[in-house]
């Protein structure tokens, strides 16, 4: 079978040698096509009792860049850190009798629990609404599907995007979802850099982090990457206990308290006499 | 020094909830309370999730009520027959309390059930006290107390199922102290509460059982009926943040001791009075809450109801 062989080697070095002059004369000839890379600071995040919220600092770098300094302002990069999608019960509050009570309520399937966009300028300035909509760039372009309507299923369209506004003016009031313009800065003529807040209250889950390279208002590329965030330690282990074991769960509960009230009065009595 | 606590999914500087397990502790042992009506609204203010605070309370009130049934128990002031029917009770009605938190939170108006259940007991009972203590204060006497007692007593010894509660020295009804019970447990799943400012004026006015049991058999009632609500809050809700608990537990053991000493140097009447301002205070919070406009109407929670 030794000719097949040197047969396969023969032909595919005849196709490379052909190809690759083929492939340089493409390169040099038109233009060189830009790729967005990105890494993140740390790749796993571990969320445990003293968990205080964290920094992430997510970096890339543009492949083939034409740009001459970093200051020019040739690219425009957004960052958008997503958390995991959970689903979202949005209620609204109306008089009723004097007391200000839910009446209105909607449940949204699935969002972005945290959600933080960072850039190099604002982004109505990078791109227009249509770009934006396409890659869920911006806290009006998050998905908000309606899953359910409980109260009042008769809802106007103007009462749903009041609902939408709502839920996004809260999670902003939270610190989840975060806004940042110009906070993406080049160092180098490829090299980029944003610093991400994860705050206290992240919900645990996966985070990933997506870029998208723009210029004058085209994407020319996207990358992502995903940052495992876990709860760890003693912070785990109660967390899977009271969700896999709560009957469990409660007995160790009242048996902690049985003990700390014995123990109280125990040293109370030894510190009297 | 910040905690990321398990259940609420929050991170909390922990020392302002050891102090407030101690402030609150401080005037459980002071006035001899056990401190739920006061610490569930506190930790809802501080912005702990309405059922989480429930539920953890409830853990919390058997720390502060263990040592001091067993004290009673020792000394012979349990009536162990009242304090089982009393608990029969209390267990149903703790089951069906935990069921309505379960489906209030699905429905979204647990904040406001809870908000009114505090408005109404807190004013209520805080209005009492105030009036009795202002009262003893003056040193007159209140005289609708005797014709309250006299009133309640004729249809509750009309009731059957009559047992002879030895303890007590009382031949009633059993359905009086179950049913007494039963509401004390409903509340004590729904508010957070052990109960015993429902249960030690219900005991004294309607059983007339005597004072020197009262208490005793109140807190042995309340250790388990607190103990069974843990376990079904965390069980059914998953609620209970353990973390917590032991946050409020330490303060709560601690600031009772101080609490103790400081009450022995007031009267009981200034006491009384010193609560009720306190009760009517976290009553005004809460009532200020509901009908003012809130500057944000919108709510929302990742809460669907069940898991």
């Amino acid at each position: 079978m030794g000719w097949i062989r040197a047969a396969v080697s023969a032909v595919a070095v005849l196709v490379l040698g052909i190809a690759t002059p083929v492939a340089h004369a493409a390169l040099e000839g038109t233009v060189a096509t830009e790729q967005v890379e990105v890494d993140v600071s740390s790749r796993s995040v571990a969320v445990t009792s003293g968990f205080n919220g964290t920094e992430l600092v997510v970096f890339g770098s543009v492949a083939n860049s034409r740009q001459d300094s970093p200051e020019s302002g040739y690219y425009d990069v957004v960052i958008v850190v997503e958390g995991v999608m959970s689903p979202v019960v949005a209620r609204r509050k109306s008089s009723v009798g004097g007391l200000w009570i839910n009446t209105a309520s909607i449940r949204f399937g699935s969002l972005p629990s945290y959600y933080a966009i960072a850039s190099t300028r604002p982004i109505d300035e990078i791109a227009d609404a249509d770009v934006r909509n396409v890659h869920r760039i911006g806290f009006s372009h998050v998905p908000m599907q309606v899953a359910s309507k409980g109260f009042s299923s008769g809802l106007s369209q103007s009462e749903l995007t009041a609902f939408q506004e709502s839920v996004v003016r809260l999670k902003r009031k939270d610190g989840l979802y975060i806004s940042e313009d110009y906070s993406v800065a080049f160092i180098g003529r490829s090299l980029f850099r944003a610093a991400i807040g994860l705050p206290a209250n992240i919900p645990v889950g996966p985070v990933t982090a997506r870029v998208y390279l723009f210029r004058s208002g085209a994407m020319l590329s996207t990358a992502d990457v995903t940052v495992a965030l876990t709860r760890q330690g003693l912070d785990r282990y109660l967390h899977t206990m009271s969700k896999s074991q709560p009957l469990l769960y409660g007995l160790l509960c009242v048996a902690l308290a049985v003990g700390a009230g014995m123990l109280g009065s125990t040293l109370f009595r030894k510190g009297s006499h | 020094m910040n905690f990321y606590l398990p259940i609420a999914e929050l991170s909390v500087n922990i020392f302002v909830f050891l102090g407030m397990g101690a402030a609150v502790g401080f005037l459980s042992g002071m006035f001899g309370v056990g401190g739920g009506f006061l610490m569930t609204p506190l930790l809802i203010f501080s912005g702990i999730p309405s059922a989480v605070a429930v539920g953890t309370e409830a853990a919390q009130i058997v720390a502060s009520s263990v040592s001091g049934a067993i004290a009673q128990y020792r000394r012979k002031n349990v009536d162990v027959k009242l304090g089982v029917v009393l608990l029969v009770g209390g267990i149903l009605g703790s089951i069906i309390g935990v069921e309505v938190v379960k489906i209030l939170r699905r429905i979204g108006q647990f904040d406001l059930v809870i908000s009114l259940a505090y408005v109404t007991f807190l004013g209520a009972i805080g209005t009492l006290m105030l009036i009795e203590s202002l009262n003893t204060i003056r040193k007159s006497r209140a005289g609708h107390v005797a014709s309250r007692r006299s009133g309640q007593h004729s249809w509750i010894h009309g009731l059957p199922l009559k047992m002879r509660f030895n303890r007590s020295k009382l031949y009633i009804s059993a359905i009086p102290p179950f049913v007494i019970g039963a509401f004390v447990g409903f509340l004590a799943a729904l508010m957070g509460v052990g109960g015993g400012f429902i249960m030690i004026p219900a005991m004294i006015y309607l059983l007339r059982v005597p004072t020197n049991v009262v208490v005793g058999t109140s807190l042995f009632q309340i250790v388990f009926v607190t103990g069974m609500t843990t376990v079904l809050h965390a069980t059914q809700n998953y609620t209970v943040d353990i973390v917590l608990a032991l946050l409020l537990m330490t303060g709560g053991v601690i600031g009772a001791q101080f609490g103790a000493v400081a009450g022995e140097k007031l009267k009981g009447e200034q006491l009384r009075f010193l609560l009720a301002a306190l009760v009517l205070m976290v009553c005004l919070r809460l009532a200020w809450d509901l009908v003012v406009e809130p500057s944000e109407l919108y709510s929302i929670s990742s809460l669907t109801g069940g898991h």
